[in-house]
């Protein structure tokens, strides 16, 4: 939906979403949706060179996103002024039930406590049995593609692939124009919903071309399209965006 | 563009049948269709998108007798129809001009922003709250912060992007009233 905003879809996925768009609700809503969150996203800085380009030369074409553009600097103007909110989280569960136990029924916190330590000592004798155990690993398969950034990707194809089978994880091979920053970080949407963020990712050189490896596990991939936005890690921490590589999982 | 063929009472009822045969449904049908449109254009970088999507439905409208019973499939099919034909002559008719950006009235800005504290203040406890933790912070911390607001309260993420965003909706319709009422 984003790339639809941005005017960088081509024809056929242009129209499908078109389609949509006046048929289901949902699907106009979460237009509406897109609009706002590229905005902010506009407004963080977190588009790419091309993106920001599209975004000033034809999202905002019209004079109802600039008034929407104008209300979202308004908004982040307002939220960046107050405190941050202090979490509403429920406090932490403190472990109070054993010492009540202890103060309330002393002969069944003693019978609790003799059988959690025979249980930890018959877990370490079985450990101890089954020394070879403790180093299987278990590793899963992958299949890998190779994915172009988006300002590199020549005629705006989406690169397709299949929902992997289950337990086979998808591995991503980012290619880089240059391996520029000690480490990497990703963060793999769908639909503008972060899915999966992954940090401490490294370059690796892959023939004559650099690429950052990135591991999708097949539990979180279904059919539809994806972006994986990749940022450069420095060594101060700050994290500096590189670009977008798109794909589609089908069935 | 034929700005001069205008709907008459006759052809909007005739218009409304076609949709639907409950007028109340066709009604909300007509301006679902008209805003789909409108958003479809500003999406394909049109400037002029509301009288695109006007011509477009004026044009449906003098085809019913043609087409009358005859079109069984989805009705904003057809309008997704015409809409191609009159975006490709528009295109060819003229490049289209980005409007000029409006220059910025530092004390219009500080009003609208009175007028955001205002209808922020007037907001629910809880939809003050979630508007906050939702847009507040950056990058990691922001994307972490909005899964635990989702998981606190006991919903997707996903139905949370559309709460924040039906929050921040009303709040620039409130703003733009505050600031209607203040020109007055």
């Amino acid at each position: 939906m984003q790339n639809f905003l941005l005017g960088s879809l081509d024809a056929d996925r242009r129209i499908e979403i078109e389609e949509r768009i006046l048929r289901e609700p949902q699907a106009y809503e979460e237009l509406l949706v897109v609009e706002e969150e590229l905005i902010d996203q506009y407004l963080a800085g977190e588009l790419s060179i091309a993106e920001r380009r599209q975004f000033e030369t034809h999202f905002l074409l019209t004079a109802e996103r600039q008034k929407n553009l104008h209300f979202g600097k308004l908004l982040k103007r307002y939220v960046d002024s107050v405190r941050p909110a202090e979490t509403n989280a429920p406090a932490k569960k403190s472990f109070s039930f054993y010492p009540r136990l202890l103060a309330e029924r002393p002969a069944l916190a003693f019978a609790a406590s003799l059988v959690a330590c025979l249980g930890i000592i018959f877990l370490v004798w079985l450990a101890a049995k089954n020394p070879e155990r403790r180093t299987q690993t278990t590793v899963r398969a992958s299949m890998a593609i190779t994915l172009a950034p988006g300002s590199m990707r020549s005629g705006g194809t989406t690169q397709r692939v299949n929902v992997p089978p289950k337990g086979v994880d998808l591995k991503l091979e980012l290619q880089l124009a240059r391996p520029t920053y000690p480490k990497y970080r990703s963060q793999l949407l769908r639909e503008s919903e972060t899915l999966q963020t992954t940090d401490g990712l490294k370059a690796e050189a892959k023939g004559d071309q650099h690429i950052v490896p990135l591991t999708i596990t097949r539990e979180i991939l279904t059919p539809g399209d994806y972006q994986v936005r990749l940022s450069g890690v420095l060594d101060s921490g700050q994290n500096e965006f590189i670009d977008n590589y798109s794909f589609r999982v089908v069935e | 563009m034929n700005k001069n063929w205008l709907l008459s009472q006759e052809s909007f009822d005739a218009l409304l049948a076609w949709l639907d045969s409950d007028r109340e449904r066709a009604g909300i049908k007509y301006e679902q269709i008209r805003y789909r449109l409108i958003r479809i254009f500003v999406a394909r970088g049109c400037a002029e998108a509301e009288d695109l999507a006007d011509e477009i439905i004026n044009r449906v409208t003098s085809k019913l007798n043609a087409i009358g019973d005859e079109f069984t499939g989805d009705r904003e099919r057809y309008f997704y129809g015409v809409a191609n034909k009159v975006l490709m002559e528009y295109h060819r008719r003229r490049q289209p001009q980005p409007p000029p950006s409006a220059a910025v009235d530092s004390n219009r800005v500080e009003q609208e922003y009175r007028c955001l504290e205002q209808c922020i203040a007037q907001l629910s406890d809880e939809n003050r709250e979630l508007l906050l933790q939702y847009y507040q912070g950056e990058g990691r911390a922001k994307i972490e912060q909005r899964r635990r607001l989702a998981e606190r309260l006991g919903i997707a993420p996903n139905a949370l992007r559309i709460r924040a965003f039906r929050i921040r909706a009303a709040l620039q319709e409130c703003v733009e009233k505050c600031l209607e009422s203040n020109l007055r």
